[in-house]
Order: structure tokens, then C-alpha cells, then sequence
């Protein structure tokens, strides 16, 4: 369970530090918004199991200092998983905040990058909570998959558990299920009701 | 001449507008000319006033005049900088330009004190205690001060745009513009703006404000632009808009909306 909960927080802070300045890429710098969508598009296309065997397997022997730690490589790939999921979130959020925010930013004197850092960047968060809570959820279940490249989280425990009785087998899969539920729901409320209050009192 | 504030010499602007008809999915690309051979001087002290059909591109100059939109064509001066040659440094000219917008655009996630702070410790990067006071300065100026920590969303209309005039005119600059600041307010609101600006006047504050309130403009504006489809069509003193235009269309206009007015 603090490998769930560890992989998943740090992939989703990968995630924050990727997804956010692509989002602003995507829509403010037009000319090389090309290659973030190269990247969406691998990431958010190329199921996360087929890139974790592929990094640990296929880049490990190469480059072992990185990619032979099953730990880094979970945490790379759901990480940059992540990053293109969000970077559609906040894409969202920033056409939602508008562009008339931008153009009031800079009738005070800031630039482009600016703008975006002290007006966008704080609302848009508060417009992607609801997004990012399910993001979140997803990131703790992704984890997951990590098992096939032998780190021993949640549903590790629970396969090594399993015996021979048909209770002995559920069991341990239902406890996880119910770990998973822990984990995902009361991040995900809370950023929900965070995000509420905050849109509540700015009116968004 | 020294005491130009701001010009712009032989101004044109041409935007696309696609008017995407939403059950056929026809998309109209149309070419607007907003804004075609426009000039104008603005010399320190001056109030200008800029009216005409909305629709005609007045706000598409105003905003060519702030840099906000950038001309595909002619020259805009600030005192004697030229903004429309390449390399020029906008981010500070416009640090120098105040400009109050139609639907007002406070900073929603801040607070009416923050909203005026931000270019202060920011652009101007004062010290935290004379940003302070002269943000509240604004604000008392403006007369806001019941609401300094209230977030733009718990303002009435008059007072959010209050703050954008607080927030427009505390970094003193050489000039505010003000795009139709009263037409998104009801009456009754209009009536606090226009006394905000009416003390902003008395005060010489150098203003280029697109406007239909027209009790306010023979009051204060020196000088009244009547601008259609893309274009001056007549300039002069208000006593000429009110007695007799000299163009047709202008005389048109006026016409309409006098009548609009004592209907109210």
C-alpha cells in the first residue's frame, strides 16, 4: 500500500510539472504545439502496461542506471502518462478561464509568459480539480500494473495471497478492491470540494 | 511636439471573422476592415471621446491603440516612441497605457486590492508597503474602499468596474483607455462609473474613451470622434455633435440616439 500510494503521488506530480506547461504550450505557442501532440498521442495511446514492459525489458539492459528499477520506471511511465491526460485537462481549463484574463494581463504591462504565470496558471488549476480528481483515481488504479515488472504493491499482496479455496482466492482481491477504494475516493472528494468552494468564491 | 501623449498615424486592421452557422456547420469566413487609415493625436490633458454603431471597430482601434491588437498597417506613438517597429519592448509601453475594458476583466482570482497591486509589485516592482498604499490610494480614489477584500464576483457591476478604472490609472500612466466602460451596467450603475470618470477629468487625466453616454461627453470631452464602418467620418467639439453635424451619417446618429436618451 505506501508503494500504491507512493507511485501514484509522485507520478502525479510528474504529471503536474509535465502536463501544465504543455497545456500552455498547446495553446500559446502555436508553432511547436506539434510535438506535444506527438507526445499526447504516444502516451495517452500506448497502453501503460505495453510502455512499462517496454522501458523495463527494452531500455533496462541499455540504460540500466535508470530503467532497471522497477520503481523509476512505474513511476516514469505513469508519470508521463499522466502529464498527457493533464495537459488535456488544464487545455480544457484554460479555454474555460478565457482569453480575455490574458489580454487583461497584459493591458497592465505583462508579457505573454507572464500572464499566463500570475493570472492562468492560478485559476486554472482551480477549474481542473474536478478533472484532476478523477486523474488521480486513475493513476492509484494504473498503479497497478506494476506488478508485472515485479513491484510488490497492492495486487502483488493479493495474487501472492490467494490459495486454493474459491474464498481464499476472492478474498484477497476483494481486500484489494477495497484498499483501491480507500486510496482513490477521498482524494478525489476532497479535490472536488476544494475546487467547488475556491470556483464558488471567484466565480467561475 | 512635446506634449504629444499618444498617436497613431494612418492605422489599419483587418481581422477574419468566421460566422460559423451552427445546424449547417457553413463556416463564412468574412474579412472585416475594423479599422482602415485611422489617425489621431492625443496631447496631454486631452479628453477624446469615440462613438459611433456598434460593429464599426472602435474597439478594435482603441485596442490597436494599446497594443493589444497589433495593426497590420500604419504607426502608433507613445509620447515619442514607436510602438509598431519591430523589437520594441510592448510589455513596458503597455506598462504605460491604462486600459478599462467593456466586460471589465478583473483578475477573478484575486482580491479588488490585489487586482490593483499586481502590476505594481510586479511591473513596477515597488516595495511591498508603497505598492499597498498606493493601491488603496486607487481604490479610495475610485471610492471602492468597502470592498477592497472582496473578490470580483461578490461586486456589483459598478464596483468591479470601478476597481478595473483603479486598477487601469494606478501605475500613472501617460494615458487610460476606455472601451465603452458603462455599456455592460445598468443605469443606475452607470450613473457611479460615470462620476468616477467625471473626477478623473476634473483632475486632467489624458483619456481616449469609447462612449454612447452622451449627458457625460458634452460635459467633460474636448473633442468628439464620430467613427463608422472602420473610419472617422467627423471630428469636432461636442456643441457641434448636439447642434448640427456636418456629415449625414453622423447627423443620423446623433438623431437616434438623442431620442433614446430622452425616452429614458
Amino acid at each position: 500500500m505506501p508503494l500504491t500510494l507512493s507511485i501514484s503521488i509522485i507520478s502525479f506530480l510528474v504529471g503536474i510539472a509535465v502536463g501544465f506547461p504543455l497545456a500552455f504550450i498547446r495553446v500559446y505557442e502555436k508553432e511547436t504545439s506539434f510535438l506535444v501532440d506527438v507526445y499526447e498521442k504516444i502516451f495517452r495511446g500506448v497502453p501503460e502496461i505495453v510502455l512499462m514492459l517496454l522501458f523495463f525489458f527494452g531500455l533496462g539492459p541499455y540504460l540500466p542506471l535508470l530503467f532497471n528499477n522497477a520503481f523509476f520506471v512505474a513511476s516514469f511511465v505513469l508519470g508521463l502518462r499522466s502529464g498527457a491526460n493533464q495537459s488535456q485537462i488544464y487545455r480544457g481549463a484554460i479555454h474555460g478561464v478565457g482569453d480575455e484574463q490574458m489580454i487583461a494581463g497584459m493591458s497592465i504591462g505583462f508579457s505573454k509568459w507572464r500572464s499566463i504565470w500570475h493570472i492562468m496558471v492560478p485559476q486554472v488549476f482551480t477549474f481542473s480539480t474536478p478533472g484532476l480528481g478523477s486523474e488521480y483515481a486513475l493513476l492509484i488504479k494504473d498503479s497497478a500494473y506494476v506488478y508485472v515488472i515485479g513491484l510488490a504493491e497492492v495486487m502483488t499482496r493479493a495474487i501472492q495471497l490467494k490459495a486454493s479455496s474459491i474464498s481464499e482466492v476472492v478474498t484477497p482481491f476483494v481486500l484489494a478492491a477495497l484498499i483501491y477504494i480507500a486510496l482513490t475516493f477521498p482524494i478525489a472528494f476532497w479535490l472536488d470540494k476544494w475546487g467547488n468552494k475556491r470556483k464558488k468564491k471567484i466565480g467561475l | 511636439m512635446a506634449d504629444l501623449v499618444m498617436e497613431a498615424k494612418h492605422v489599419y486592421k483587418t481581422y477574419g471573422r468566421s460566422n460559423k452557422k451552427a445546424d449547417t456547420c457553413i463556416d463564412i469566413k468574412q474579412q472585416v476592415e475594423a479599422v482602415k487609415d485611422v489617425s489621431l493625436q492625443i496631447r496631454k490633458g486631452d479628453i477624446k471621446l469615440i462613438f459611433g454603431p456598434s460593429g464599426s471597430g472602435k474597439s478594435t482601434f482603441l485596442r490597436c491603440m494599446a497594443m493589444l491588437d497589433i495593426p497590420d498597417k500604419g504607426e502608433i506613438y507613445l509620447g515619442d516612441e514607436c510602438l509598431t517597429k519591430p523589437g520594441v519592448d510592448l510589455n513596458k509601453a503597455r506598462a504605460r497605457i491604462g486600459f478599462v475594458f467593456q466586460h471589465i476583466y478583473l483578475f477573478r482570482h484575486l482580491t479588488a486590492l490585489s487586482n490593483v497591486e499586481l502590476a505594481l509589485r510586479q511591473v513596477l516592482k515597488l516595495p511591498k508597503e508603497e505598492a499597498r498604499k498606493r493601491a488603496l490610494d486607487a481604490l479610495t480614489e475610485v471610492k471602492v474602499t468597502d470592498c477592497i477584500n472582496k473578490y470580483p464576483a461578490q461586486m456589483s457591476g459598478g464596483q468591479a468596474q470601478r476597481v478595473g478604472i483603479a486598477r487601469a490609472l494606478v501605475r500613472n500612466p501617460d494615458i487610460i483607455l476606455l472601451d465603452e466602460p458603462t455599456s455592460a451596467l445598468d443605469p443606475e450603475l452607470t450613473g457611479e462609473v460615470i462620476d468616477t470618470l467625471r473626477d478623473l477629468a476634473k483632475e486632467g487625466t489624458t483619456m481616449l474613451i469609447v462612449s454612447h453616454e452622451m449627458p457625460f461627453a458634452r460635459e467633460v470631452a474636448e473633442e468628439m470622434i464620430f467613427y463608422d464602418e472602420g473610419t472617422i467620418v467627423e471630428t469636432g467639439p461636442p456643441s457641434q455633435f448636439f447642434n448640427a453635424p456636418n456629415t449625414d451619417r453622423a447627423k443620423k446618429f446623433m438623431t437616434r440616439i438623442i431620442n433614446r436618451t430622452t425616452r429614458e
